[in-house]
């Protein structure tokens, strides 16, 4: 038992003090304003993004993503380190520093990793864990649930397609040794963020399209993983020895995307005989085939039955 | 603020103002499968039962009141609005506890109610704060940080209703909410039910195939068998149907008044001084009269309350599966 007094109810307490606390609010209704479709799409992107990431998540979850994003920025970091720390009559001499356009090979093993792995981590997981369910009880449509993974998952690539040269172009121009003049480092800008974004938005649909036809992450990874293999070695078999046109290599994804971000800075494209035109039209039928592989998806999935 | 007297399933001359949920000759198939064949349906205020053996069409007609899919027939009212054509709107003001226990392992308990809470409209610092009252209120304050994947089958039960509360909605759907529950974590779960029909002010449909759950919350139910709505009203509607006679407690021998009825063709069950007697409407009448004329006193005099078993027995219902389609045709 404590000796310490019984308190003094009688003597009136100091009126700045609170004299009673409210342990059980009970169940409030909420009148406040509510953020519609959009706040829904908002939350869904930004819980996808963590979600990729690692952001509030186990130690291991975040190994993954976070050590492809860095793999994807070391060649940038290193060029950037050889910019500042060796003089730059030594570079003119014996090193030819990698134009933006010729960025993308040194990542590659990289950026197939982490498409692979982002797409099944933002879209499979709902299906899995009935997620899903959840979401389209809310005022999410399919097509606005789509999107806002879409807009996640794109979010997420743009890390590794946009970020790595952007990187560069800042620190070359720091050091003085990047595009000639306003006009020069503006137009180098512009094809750093269309590439990028083609970029992304490529890896984007075929993710999401690969991904909608799973429910495990690990069988829509492989999958990723076995197309990007399988589609460019084919139809490298078919250009090299059935002579088919070079255009056709537009429809690889390891090498077709970036000999397109190397005609987009008007460099001449590591494809013999492959010009910006077809390199488009590849994308872009790669594009639209994982989107609409998607939509068709998600429209038909019966949630509730 | 507590709801106004509950009323649950509506007559069809109810006032629409008070109808939460109504369907006319609602039509859907699954491919060669009637999972609803031609439902009507209106729900009041309070907590309604949505009872049916699995494969019935319950979480089929979930589905289309959350405008989920698209009826193949028929019309769907959801506090006004068509959800069809007004999803959005509709999912905005409805709470959704889906049958499955999967959830996101991962995630915990307190994140996951506030994720759902800001999809359904709330500012990401109210849904914050409501998460947590919200875990608080059901029982897991204490738990609301453990992520998702190491709760018992109860608290996830609990956080589902948590996620479909979260956003102050006007009507919840729950489907099976007991589904995998122990009996005491039952009872606690429809428990819990019942406040949020009663004091939380929200409109809540419970989805089950267990009669007793709904006869224990609910204020009215629908019988949904094969696709088809078998039975609806109030749930003492239901219970006092005509036809299942009537119960009466006399004070004394009861022999002459058993007599004269079984005389007169009416079958009797004494159970001490309490006397069931079968019969139609005329009954009430018939056992006036009859203690009347032997004398008898009586204390109690009342329509006999079927059990929501004995009502769906009544219908002559078995199995429930969804209809194929030439069984419709």
């Amino acid at each position: 038992m404590s000796d310490a007094p019984p308190p003094d109810l009688a003597k009136p307490s100091d009126p700045a003090e609170p004299r009673a606390r409210i342990l059980d609010r009970g169940y409030r209704p909420y009148r406040g304003p509510r953020t519609g479709v959009r706040g829904s799409v908002v939350t869904v992107w930004r819980q996808s993004v963590q979600r990729a990431l690692g952001i509030r998540r186990s130690v291991w979850a975040k190994v993954l993503p976070l050590a492809a994003v860095g793999i994807s920025y070391v060649p940038a970091i290193v060029f950037i380190g050889i910019v500042a720390l060796i003089p730059e009559e030594n570079l003119d001499a014996g090193f030819e520093l990698p134009s933006f356009g010729e960025y993308f090979p040194f990542i590659q093993a990289a950026v197939l990793l982490f498409v692979s792995f982002v797409s099944p981590e933002i879209l499979c997981t709902d299906r899995r864990t009935g997620m899903l369910g959840i979401y389209l009880a809310s005022p999410l449509s399919r097509d606005s649930y789509v999107g806002s993974k879409a807009a996640a998952a794109f979010s997420v690539i743009s890390l590794i397609t946009i970020g790595p040269p952007l990187l560069m172009l800042v620190a070359y121009v720091l050091q003085g040794v990047g595009p000639d003049g306003p006009a020069g480092v503006a137009g180098s800008f512009v094809r750093i963020l269309v590439s990028g974004v083609l970029l992304a938005l490529l890896y984007t649909a075929v993710g999401l399209g690969v991904s909608s036809l799973t429910d495990r992450k690990a069988f829509a990874t492989a999958a990723l993983l076995l197309l990007m293999v399988v589609v460019s070695s084919f139809i490298a078999i078919l250009v090299d020895e059935a002579g088919l046109p070079a255009e056709l290599q537009s429809l690889s994804l390891l090498t077709g995307p970036f000999a397109l971000v190397e005609l987009i800075h008007g460099e001449t494209a590591s494809i013999e005989g492959l010009g910006l035109p077809a390199a488009l039209v590849g994308l872009g039928a790669w594009t639209l085939a994982g989107f609409a592989v998607t939509r068709v998806r998600y429209q038909t999935l019966q949630v509730t039955r | 603020m507590p709801v106004a007297a509950p009323a649950g399933p509506r007559s069809p001359e109810a006032d629409p103002a008070t109808v939460v949920v109504r369907t006319r000759g609602v039509v859907k198939r699954w491919g060669r499968t009637l999972a609803l064949a031609g439902t009507d349906v209106e729900i009041g205020p309070g907590v309604t039962g949505l009872l049916g053996a699995n494969g019935s069409g319950k979480t089929t007609l979930l589905g289309l009141l959350l405008g989920l899919h698209a009826p193949d027939e028929g019309a769907i009212e959801v506090l006004g609005l068509d959800p069809t054509r007004a999803g959005p709107e509709v999912r905005a003001r409805v709470g959704y506890s889906p049958e499955h226990h999967s959830l996101p392992p991962d995630v915990k308990a307190v994140d996951f109610v506030r994720h759902v809470g800001e999809l359904h409209g709330l500012p990401r610092r109210e849904a914050t704060g409501r998460a947590s009252d919200v875990l608080w209120q059901l029982g897991l304050g204490e738990e609301r940080t453990r992520p998702l994947g190491t709760m018992s089958t109860g608290q996830r039960q609990r956080v589902k209703l948590a996620q479909a509360i979260v956003h102050d909605p006007v009507l919840v759907l729950l489907d099976e909410p007991t589904e995998g529950l122990d009996p005491v974590q039952r009872d606690d779960m429809l428990a819990l039910i019942r406040r949020v029909g009663s004091e939380f002010g929200i409109h809540v449909v419970l989805s089950s195939h267990v009669l007793d759950e709904v006869e224990r919350v609910a204020d009215g139910a629908v019988i949904l068998h094969a696709g088809r709505v078998v039975g609806s009203g109030s749930l003492a509607d239901l219970q006092a149907s005509s036809s299942g006679g009537v119960v009466v407690h006399v004070v004394g021998d009861p022999t002459p008044l058993v007599t004269g009825l079984e005389e007169r063709g009416y079958a009797v069950e004494v159970s001490g001084d309490r006397l069931f007697v079968a019969g139609g409407d005329e009954v009430f009448d018939v056992v006036r009269d009859g203690l009347a004329h032997v004398g008898l006193p009586v204390r109690r005099l009342e329509p006999h309350r079927r059990s929501l078993e004995e009502v769906f027995l009544s219908s002559g219902l078995v199995g429930g599966q969804a209809a194929t389609e030439e069984g419709y045709r």
